[in-house]
C-alpha cells in the first residue's frame, strides 16, 4: 500500500474511534460523589424499611401518629423539591450550551425554591412541638424526627453545594470541567428521590 | 426532543403523580392494592428522577440499573412488610 492510502486509512479509524468515543456512554460527575450517593441511599433504606417493620409492630400508634402530620405540607415539599430539581437539570442543560448566566440564574431559582421546603419542614416541627410532641413521644415521632431531620440535613447540605455551584458558575469555573457540577447536581436529584420515597411512607400509607 | 423540554415533560409526569399518589386513597378503598399503587408510583417517579434528572440514560447500563434497582426493590420490601 502507498503512503497516501496508509495515511487515509490511519485517518478513517482515527475518525470511527472519535464518534464511538463520542456515543460512548459516560457517568456524570465523579464516581466518589456515586459511591457517595450509594452510601446515601443504603443508610435512608435501612430507615425505610425500619419504619415499615415499626408501623406493622405499632400500626395503631403509627395510625394516631400520621392523624397529627399534615398530608398538604407533605405535598408541597415534594412539589417544592421536584421544582427546584428540574430548575438544577434546566441549569445542566444551559451549562452544556455555554450559558453561563442562564446557569445561574437557574440555580438560584432551584435554591429559591427548595427555600419553600426548608420554611414548611421548620414550619411543621414549630407545630408539632407546640403540641407538645418531640422525639420522645413515642416510637411513631423518634423515626419521624430522625428520618425527616436526617433528610432535612442533606437538603442542607446539598443547598451550600448548590451555592458553591452558583459562585463557581458566575465565575466561569466549570468551563474546562464539568464533573463538579455533574457531582453536585446529582447528589441534589438523589436528595429529591429520598423524599419522593418518604413522603408516601410517611405521609400517605 | 431537546434536553429541556424533556426535563420538563418529566417534571409534569412527576407532579401528575405526586397528585395520583395523595388522592389515590380516595380512589381505591382495597388496602393492599392501595399500598402496592402508591409504591408503583414511586418507582415510576424514581425512574424519572434516575433517567432524565440524573441523566443516567445515558450512562453505563450497570449503574442505570443500580440506580433502577433502588426503586424497585425498596418499594416491593416495603409493600411485602405492609401486605404480610
Amino acid at each position: 500500500m502507498n503512503s497516501p492510502e496508509l495515511a487515509n486509512s490511519s485517518i478513517l479509524t482515527m475518525n470511527s474511534e472519535q464518534a464511538m468515543s463520542s456515543t460512548a456512554r459516560k457517568l456524570p460527575g465523579d464516581l466518589a460523589m456515586w459511591f457517595f450517593i450509594l452510601a446515601e441511599l443504603t443508610v435512608f433504606a435501612i430507615f425505610f424499611i425500619g419504619f415499615a417493620v415499626a408501623e406493622q409492630l405499632n400500626s395503631e400508634m403509627f395510625a394516631a401518629g400520621k392523624a397529627q402530620l399534615h398530608p398538604i405540607a407533605g405535598l408541597i415539599n415534594t412539589i417544592a423539591l421536584i421544582t427546584s430539581s428540574l430548575f438544577v437539570a434546566l441549569s445542566l442543560n444551559a451549562l452544556y450550551k455555554g450559558n453561563t448566566k442562564q446557569t445561574v440564574k437557574l440555580l438560584i431559582i432551584a435554591q429559591l425554591v427548595a427555600c419553600i421546603y426548608l420554611v414548611v419542614k421548620i414550619g411543621e416541627y414549630q407545630f408539632l412541638f407546640a403540641a407538645g410532641i418531640d422525639i420522645e413521644t413515642n416510637s411513631f415521632f423518634t423515626l419521624y424526627f430522625l428520618i425527616t431531620a436526617f433528610h432535612f440535613m442533606h437538603v442542607l447540605l446539598g443547598m451550600v453545594i448548590l451555592i458553591f455551584m452558583t459562585v463557581k458558575a458566575s465565575k466561569d469555573g466549570y468551563n474546562n470541567n464539568l464533573a463538579g457540577f455533574e457531582s453536585g447536581a446529582s447528589y441534589w436529584h438523589m436528595v429529591d428521590m429520598l423524599w419522593i420515597i418518604l413522603f408516601p411512607l410517611i405521609y400517605v400509607i | 426532543m431537546t434536553a429541556d423540554n424533556k426535563a420538563i415533560l418529566s417534571w409534569l409526569a412527576l407532579i401528575l403523580l405526586t397528585f395520583t399518589s395523595v388522592y389515590l386513597d380516595l380512589m381505591i378503598k382495597h388496602y393492599e392494592f392501595f399500598i402496592c399503587s402508591v409504591l408503583l408510583i414511586v418507582f415510576f417517579k424514581g425512574q424519572q428522577i434516575i433517567d432524565i434528572f440524573m441523566e443516567l440514560k445515558e450512562a453505563p447500563k450497570k449503574w442505570r440499573l443500580l440506580m433502577l434497582s433502588y426503586v424497585i426493590l425498596l418499594p416491593l420490601i416495603i409493600s411485602l412488610i405492609y401486605i404480610f
